[in-house]
């Protein structure tokens, strides 16, 4: 029996140990990258750490690619909800009408976007709207041929397939009955779909809306080709990280897990605050009570009110932590490795004097050969190695947009 | 046929009736389903300069697939080496990864379902879900700042002792390979934790009451029940990887390459859009036969994998 | 505005399912017209085709004289009481209510006006901004019924309305439906498999079984003249003998059981009686119809052995065995204060007048199917 339960010992933490390890993969680049966003040294990292700082964010700001792509993808993400919502809807409304000898057929051809890999997708819009451009002579500077329109469509064609999805599973907890109410009261197909259907979807609308968006905006294997000659945050992001890189893009990272997390627990807020207000319904119902629940007011929710407050002081507290006393920091820091930098320097004459002096002794450790301060971009190192491929050339990505 | 349009019609009223036929018939058709068939066209046709198109040079050819295969007619090999076997590492990698992945997540999902207990489970599924918020690009970014020959792991071994000098992750595609398996490891994960949560715990307590090992619990049991949920991820998994294109574009080694590139420069500098397209196909086609191949292996019904 | 109902030689198919068929009735205007039947019989088929969500495979609707084939359930003059009330749970309640009138554009201020009607007539004043999902079970009733009556229809169609209701709410709900359509005046077509209700609550009732009609006419006659061994089986409780049709004279038959020769009223259809001499035949006695022979004399009489009995409060059941009768035989009798008077196991004589009997064809049995 004792093996029996040392062995049960073991096993839980060996569990725990693998829980923990794989959750350490899981969160340590991201934590890693996050630091690196405050570090003042230009290229990402967190050890060494330099200085406290928050100048990241602003370069961040300034950089006019970034920034062009930015708005791309806004303008793009808003034209594929627009789109691709009201496909998905009637995808999920056909999927109830199609006879249920075709149906396996309908829902495999509706799925496949999300299935097919999103680099064929790209393709296959790329060149199904040339080809049709070429078939009207429409000029290059036709929507045939626009980055931003082909974007909206072939990202389209897999967002619709998600807000399908949304919308089936929503559809299932839909009591078919009402609709049948309303025709019999007089209403209208229209009336109906208005009145009863779209406000029952509501709430299936609106993730659908979040959740497209969000996926258009993060998308990169169909839009790297359906932009064409434009761009898009992820394209200039990739053609940013093969070159130049620095903190920024750390800071860019931190901003949409920052923005992610704010977002999550105001959404959590107001679920919250939405059960509670159907537990006091029924606890009204139950004693058959003729009152009214009352909705607690969002403004005055204290948990929404100290939640604001904690996310304003953070950004606070950030802000200044990064920007005052920075400049003293780096000036030690560049201080501290001139110092060294002549210590080495130093050092190594020392050495060469030896030498000359006594030419057979050996002294010193490998460490005292000079360096200068580390790499600061990484990805020269690596691009020493030019093969035949041309890896993955984006630089079209930056410079074409500067044409805009 | 035509009571069935009557009856659609009359079921629907004619606004929604025309919307849904219009929409249905914008996503299918020129989303969907045309566009699949314009590249499946275009990848047997020949790269010729826009004057040239629609005219009589504008037959079909199986020039390019010949390629893919055979290499051009200059090389001294007797097939197209490289592409070849960048496919070929492709495709196996993408199953390692895919098997990686299992080994990682089927643990979790097995503990996330039915070990750990309420609020404690509800807080792992955030966790899984938030670095998911992130955009790929970013991870893939992540991992290069921690892998590189001045990034934390390297100077964390040194400062362990461990190794003298930096181990170069990216250059020999360790830093690929950790970043894939990183990238699609949500994917892997709910469809298995879904399939394993509906099973009754009793069975396994059952189980366990007869004196049955913990290994032969989940061989004989968890995992049959969990066969949809493991293909399901499992075919996510794979699917994306033979297709992913940030993860290699970031972190891949010079010396790596990986198919989805490949199709990239076709369109990119070499400019041949008909080749490219074949490369498309025969990536399309070959991973979907892959994984119809595996299901047929594994006795798995495509109703089943289901998200 | 109330108006008649007419089904003439209405079939309703499925594929190769036939739902209703042969349908030809009647309604009258300002009728509550009951139809009766157990799950499956195609009563609600049949509501369904009256109200415009089905058409019939065969035959035609007319309401109010006018054909309504091809005409959408929104624009027929019904309205249809489903259910599960069918309330639209996202509108409040006088929004429900007045539905009927926002489609037809009235404006804000008229329908508010109207659902304050309609709510006192309901004893829902003031609860018209609730929820449906705010609402008990009885008030949830009351408020579909408001929102069908506020669409002014010239037909109620109610499908088992009071199914989902306990049984204190469910007695006083009959009531109060039939108070409501006697004061709006309108045709009520109520369709049940409750008995209680279709007797109590209607002017007239259709019994069906399996698609078809086997008898339509006001409770008293279903019950006491069943036309059919349908009719006569699912309508209450009645003891059955079986046996071959001797005799026949003035609307009469003479039926020779294994119980012996047994006199009974010969059933009509479609004013026609149904027995000739050489039938097989049922022959069906209701339970308070059966009398203890204690010298008076009966037309029939049957010899019979105690096998036990119930107390039920205001009545006494005694069972017995008869010979040759297939099933235990039922008799009520008024608990007076005194017991049965006969102990279980002797053998007794049981009696009854050939009025209170029907004969009927060999037919259907309502708790055989």
């Amino acid at each position: 029996m004792m093996g029996a339960v040392t062995s049960e010992k073991l096993t839980r933490v060996f569990t725990i140990l693998f829980v923990l390890v794989f959750f350490a993969y899981l969160f340590g680049p991201l934590i890693v990258m996050g630091m690196s966003a405050f570090n003042t040294s230009s290229f990402p990292r967190i050890s060494p750490w330099d200085c406290f700082t928050v100048e990241w964010f602003e370069v961040l700001t300034n950089d006019t690619d970034l920034m062009t792509g930015l708005r791309n993808s806004i303008t793009i993400a808003i034209g594929v909800v627009i789109l691709a919502i009201p496909l998905g809807l009637a995808g999920a409304l056909m999927l109830t009408q199609v006879s249920s000898r075709l149906r396996p057929w309908y829902y495999t051809i509706v799925i496949s976007p999300i299935l097919i890999p999103g680099v064929v997708l790209g393709i296959s819009t790329l060149v199904f709207w040339d080809r049709m451009g070429r078939m009207f002579n429409a000029s290059y500077e036709s929507f045939f041929y626009d980055g931003i329109f082909l974007t909206i469509v072939g990202q389209s064609t897999f967002v619709a397939a998600y807000a399908m999805l949304i919308f089936i599973s929503r559809l299932q907890r839909f009591d078919a009955v009402q609709e049948e109410a309303a025709l019999d009261l007089g209403a209208t197909h229209v009336q109906t779909f208005r009145r009863i259907l779209l406000p029952f979807l509501k709430p299936a609308i609106g993730s659908a809306c979040v959740l497209g968006f969000l996926a258009s905006f993060e998308n990169y294997n169909t839009t790297i080709f359906t932009i064409v000659s434009k761009s898009t945050l992820t394209t200039v992001l990739a053609s940013k990280v093969r070159y130049g890189i620095n903190p920024s893009i750390s800071a860019l990272a931190v901003i949409i897990i920052a923005l992610t997390l704010i977002g999550a627990v105001y959404f959590e807020i107001i679920k919250r605050r939405e059960e509670r207000y159907e537990r006091d319904i029924d606890k009204l119902v139950k004693a058959g009570s003729t009152d009214r629940a009352k909705k607690a007011s969002l403004l005055t929710n204290p948990a929404m009110l100290i939640a604001t407050v904690v996310f304003i002081a953070g950004l606070g507290t950030v802000y200044f932590a990064g920007t005052i006393g920075v400049d003293e920091c780096k000036a030690a820091i560049a201080e501290q490795k001139a110092i060294e930098t002549l210590r080495k320097v130093d050092e190594f004459k020392k050495k060469q004097m030896f030498k000359k002096a006594a030419p057979g002794l050996e002294t010193g450790t490998g460490a005292d050969t000079p360096t200068t301060t580390e790499p600061e971009t990484e990805a020269k190192g690596t691009e020493g190695y030019q093969s035949i491929f041309a890896p993955t050339n984006l630089e079209g990505q930056v410079d074409s947009d500067k044409k805009e | 046929m035509k009571q069935y349009w009557n009856r659609f019609f009359l079921k629907n009223g004619i606004g929604i009736s025309v919307y849904l036929l219009i929409a249905m018939l914008v996503w299918l058709g020129m989303l969907i389903m045309l566009p699949q068939f314009f590249m499946f066209d275009f990848s047997f046709r020949f790269n010729l300069p826009p004057a040239d198109l629609g005219g009589p040079k504008d037959v079909y050819t199986l020039s390019h697939y010949k390629y893919m295969a055979f290499g051009s007619e200059q090389a001294t090999d007797s097939y197209n080496v490289v592409d070849v076997w960048v496919f070929v590492r492709t495709i196996l990698t993408a199953m390692f990864v895919t098997l990686f992945d299992l080994a990682l997540c089927y643990p979790i999902a097995y503990y996330l379902a039915h070990v750990a207990i309420g609020g404690w489970a509800r807080l792992m599924v955030i966790a899984l879900i938030v670095p998911y918020w992130v955009n790929e690009l970013l991870r893939a970014f992540a991992f290069k700042i921690m892998l590189g020959t001045t990034g934390i792991i390297n100077n964390f071994l040194i400062w362990l002792g461990v190794i003298d000098t930096p181990i170069e992750f990216i250059l020999e595609n360790y830093a690929l390979y950790a970043g894939l398996g990183y990238a699609f490891i949500l994917l892997m994960i709910f469809p298995i934790y879904n399939a394993i949560e509906s099973l009754d715990r009793n069975q396994i307590e059952a189980a366990r009451d007869l004196g049955s090992p913990w290994w032969r619990i989940h061989k004989r049991i968890v995992i049959p029940y969990a066969k949809p949920g493991i293909t399901s991820g499992c075919t996510m998994v794979f699917m994306l990887t033979a297709g992913a294109l940030a993860a290699p574009q970031i972190l891949g080694g010079p010396s790596s390459l990986w198919f989805t590139q490949i199709i990239y420069q076709w369109f990119n500098q070499g400019n041949n859009w008909q080749r490219g397209s074949a490369y498309a196909v025969f990536l399309l086609f070959s991973t979907i036969v892959i994984v119809l191949i595996t299901m047929k292996v594994f006795k798995v019904k495509l109703g089943e994998v289901s998200r | 505005m109330s108006a008649d109902v007419q089904l003439d030689n209405v079939w309703i198919r499925f594929g190769d399912f036939v739902a209703a068929r042969d349908i030809n009735i009647h309604i009258q205007e300002g009728e509550f017209f009951s139809f009766l039947g157990s799950s499956g019989c195609g009563k609600t088929t049949i509501l369904r085709a009256v109200s415009g969500f089905s058409e019939p495979s065969e035959g035609r609707v007319f309401i109010g004289g006018k054909d309504m084939a091809g005409i959408g359930p929104n624009k027929r003059p019904t309205a249809l009481i489903f259910q599960n009330l069918a309330l639209f749970p996202l509108m409040k309640v006088w929004e429900n209510i007045t539905f009927s009138l926002e489609v037809a554009g009235v404006g804000k201020a008229g329908r508010k006006k109207k659902a304050d009607e309609l709510l006192e007539l309901i004893a829902l004043s003031g609860q018209g901004d609730k929820l449906p999902s705010e609402l008990s079970g009885g008030q949830k009733q009351r408020v579909a019924i408001a929102r069908a009556l506020c669409a002014e229809p010239d037909v109620l169609l109610l499908d088992e309305p009071l199914s989902a209701l306990d049984l204190k709410l469910r007695q006083h709900m009959r009531t109060e439906l039939r108070a409501i359509q006697q004061r709006v005046g309108i045709t009520f077509i109520y369709i049940t498999h409750d008995q209680g209700e279709a007797l109590t609550m209607s002017d007239n009732v259709a019994v069906m079984s399996q698609g078809k009609i086997e008898q339509v006419a006001d409770g008293n006659t279903v019950y006491d003249a069943p036309e059919t061994s349908f009719v006569a089986s699912f309508v209450g409780e009645n003891n059955l003998f079986e046996g071959k049709v001797t005799e026949i004279s003035e609307g009469y038959a003479i039926v020779d059981t294994p119980s012996g020769s047994l006199r009974a009223r010969n059933a009509k259809h479609n004013g026609e009686y149904q027995l000739a001499v050489g039938d097989d035949a049922f022959v069906f006695i209701r339970p308070e119809s059966l009398k203890f022979v204690n010298g008076a004399t009966h037309d029939n009489q049957i010899g019979a052995r105690v096998k036990g009995h119930e107390f039920e409060g205001s009545f006494w059941q005694v069972f017995f065995d008869v010979k040759g009768a297939r099933r235990t035989v039922k008799l009520s009798m008024v608990n007076d204060g005194g017991d049965v008077g006969h102990d279980d196991g002797t053998d007794v004589k049981l009696g009854f007048s050939a009025d209170k009997a029907v004969a009927t064809p060999v037919g259907e049995l309502a708790d055989e199917t």
